[in-house]
């Protein structure tokens, strides 16, 4: 693949590097808050003494920190690189991108320690406390700078896959977010319309911001790891416009059977089952990945084939005779880490393992930690999500008998739930795999460490050969 | 897709769409939503909240108690909501009017809160309430620091809110265990929350009899 070195990545590596370390050590960071949240959820005292560290509160931090700071750190680097590369020139206004990174980072931070010590907003998905959330969105559009130009200014006229899904989520997320600024913090509603623009954002969030990030990554990683023109590509197009278009209209899809009008949970299982020709047609462009060669692909395909389940299983059960039975249960939790960890998640690691190599013109330190990383997050997601779906079949038919009290739940969960805290400790391990090669390799391009035992490598990256 | 322009419109035009859908249209329908008056009772519902448990609210959003607590109780029929005696009737929009910040959680990993203070059969009193908070339960932790210890003795009179609890858990002589203002204001929140009226969306449904009418709505 030497064809695939491009001058230009160099040119514009370091706005794309900071993002991506920053990404992975909020990744690392998230996930030991996510073991506190999860032990408390089958030993309740654990660290209850601490007020920062109540499960509501830790709950709401391994989020945040997951969310604003790993998925859209990762997100953003990879746009931007891969918006750069489609462009065919380096990125402008790099100057933007570093300093919006800075103070998006900055903002994450102050998100959680906000939340720690009281100003938690209660909102799924929107844990950035109100004083945060304007400087976040000035941030993200100045990092979003670079990509847009690129993408605005391409040498051809002909746009990708890629490009659309990228595009879209730079401009869609300022947006997003402002209106929820204004709807949620500035001008709060009465009662459950808060709830219900809360789930509008939070739905928004995956379908218009998340999902077409890695939908962009794994796109253009799939073309180049094939090597071949993305079947069924003449569908690719409707397939963005049926998720921008659908995706933000599934927002209701957790109030079935709520205190809202019956109308929104209704729109929004008309919506989740339309959804399933986007999920068609992207699996159908990129089936190749399951057969495409090297590590990076098969992260992705990982990542598409949870995409695709994860929309499938949500469709099935937003049903009402369903849903009364799934939803307040470990069965939603097991999708949500379904979505943003197999699915996101992986495409973003694939992306990383692709990306940073080409990026650096340096292979990474250790094929093995790279190896290790994709077994021990293939391991932890199916150990993670299995360990969910099987504690809410225990759960559901507890929760429906109205004999069971909540205690004997918990008691009956337990098995399944320490499994999700085993599954959580194998994916951190695999993350600070991710960090030590990363952090090990980009000190190696600065000349901070010298490594004895390095020798040149044969090719860019640990799976060409 | 080669004009920039027509790309970001079409974007853009999206997600207007989808907000003025959800957003602007569930705002249309119940953001001027009024309280019912009832004039057999000379009394409008749902009752305005008092100060101190709409103060308790925040306590209870910035726990994050929502994290495994809902307030909704989803109408006879659907779920075991009902026969816990959770509430005899569904919730509606109108029920959560006067609130400041509405919970209505996503998780029953505990049981749900909304009608705390009417529970069947017996609710729970303050005092219950502040003991669970501090001594915790199976399945819940307890909550110490929205407790104090406080010395008695000369010069320092004993609390009126001051628990009363036994064996392990019982304070050291010459001491006492004061529950705090946030523990206070959140009991209060959690025993406000009754919905002893019906409106008229909320009478319960009585149970379809045949599978089919059940997805009617």
């Amino acid at each position: 693949m030497t064809s695939e070195h491009s001058p230009n990545d160099a040119a514009s590596r370091w706005p794309i590097l900071m993002l991506l370390l920053a990404g992975s050590v909020w990744l690392v960071v998230s996930g030991v808050l996510g073991i506190i949240a999860s032990v408390q959820v089958h030993t309740p005292v654990f660290l209850s003494g601490c007020p920062l560290l109540t499960h509501g509160r830790v709950s709401a931090l391994a989020e945040t920190s997951f969310v604003y700071g790993w998925l859209a750190n990762a997100g953003l680097g990879l746009a931007l690189w891969v918006l750069g590369r489609l462009a065919g020139e380096p990125l402008r206004a790099q100057n933007w991108a570093l300093i919006g990174t800075a103070f998006w980072n900055i903002g994450v931070a102050v998100a959680l320690a906000g939340v720690a010590t009281g100003d938690a907003t209660g909102f799924a998905l929107l844990g950035l406390p109100r004083y945060v959330q304007l400087e976040m969105i000035f941030s993200y559009a100045a990092v979003a700078l670079p990509g847009i130009l690129a993408w605005s200014g391409r040498l051809r006229r002909v746009s990708f896959a890629s490009h659309w899904y990228a595009a879209a989520a730079l401009f869609l997320f300022p947006w997003l977010l402002s209106v929820a600024h204004v709807v949620l913090f500035a001008l709060p509603p009465r009662g459950v319309v808060q709830a219900i623009a809360a789930g509008w954002y939070a739905q928004g969030a995956w379908t218009l911001w998340l999902a077409p990030l890695f939908l962009s990554v794994a796109y253009y990683v799939v073309a180049k790891t094939t090597g071949r023109a993305l079947p069924s590509y003449e569908f690719a197009a409707l397939g963005f416009w049926c998720l921008v278009f659908v995706g933000g209209l599934t927002g209701g899809r957790h109030l079935v059977g709520g205190p809202v009008p019956a109308w929104i949970s209704a729109v929004a299982v008309v919506s989740s089952a339309l959804l399933s020709f986007h999920v068609i047609v992207v699996v159908l462009n990129l089936r190749g990945a399951a057969t495409a060669p090297g590590v990076s692909a098969k992260f992705v395909a990982f990542g598409i084939a949870a995409y695709a389940l994860g929309a499938g299983a949500d469709a099935a059960t937003s049903f009402l005779g369903v849903a009364v039975k799934t939803e307040f249960t470990y069965f939603d939790e097991a999708l949500r880490q379904l979505a943003l960890y197999g699915a996101a998640t992986a495409v973003f690691l694939g992306g990383i393992y692709f990306a940073v190599p080409r990026i650096t013109g340096k292979a990474w330190l250790s094929g093995r930690l790279v190896r290790a990383h994709l077994l021990l997050t293939f391991a932890g997601v199916v150990l993670l999500v299995g360990s969910l779906v099987v504690a809410s079949l225990v759960q559901i038919p507890d929760l429906l008998d109205a004999k069971v009290p909540f205690a004997q739940i918990t008691r009956e969960t337990r098995p399944w739930l320490l499994g999700v805290t085993g599954a959580l400790g194998i994916l951190l391990a695999g993350n600070i795999a991710l960090l030590v090669n990363f952090y090990a390799t980009a000190c190696e391009i600065l000349n901070l460490s010298k490594p004895a035992a390095f020798e040149a490598p044969a090719a860019a990256e640990t799976h060409a050969s | 897709m080669k004009s920039n322009f027509v790309f970001f419109l079409g974007i853009l035009a999206a997600l207007g769409v989808s907000w003025a859908a959800i957003v602007l249209g569930s705002n249309a329908e119940l953001g001027a939503l009024a309280p019912f008056y009832d004039d057999t009772q000379s009394t409008a519902f749902p009752e305005w909240m008092p100060g101190e448990a709409a103060r308790g609210q925040l306590v209870y959003r910035d726990l994050g108690c929502a994290s495994c607590h809902t307030q909704q109780v989803r109408r006879p029929g659907l779920g075991s909501d009902q026969a816990r005696g959770w509430g005899e009737r569904q919730s509606v929009a109108r029920d959560y009017i006067y609130q400041p910040a509405p919970q209505l959680g996503a998780s029953r990993i505990g049981p749900d809160l909304m009608n705390l203070g009417e529970r069947k059969p017996t609710a729970p009193d303050k005092d219950d309430l502040l003991k669970l908070l501090y001594a915790g339960a199976e399945g819940m932790p307890p909550y110490r620091f929205l407790f104090e210890m406080r010395q008695v003795g000369v010069g320092a009179q004993p609390s009126d809110n001051a628990l009363r609890l036994t064996g392990a858990l019982e304070a050291p002589a010459g001491w006492e265990i004061v529950p705090t203002e946030r523990a206070i204001s959140l009991v209060k929140y959690l025993l406000n929350g009754k919905t002893p009226y019906d409106y008229p969306e909320a009478v319960p449904l009585p149970p379809a009899k045949p599978e089919a009418g059940g997805g009617a709505k």
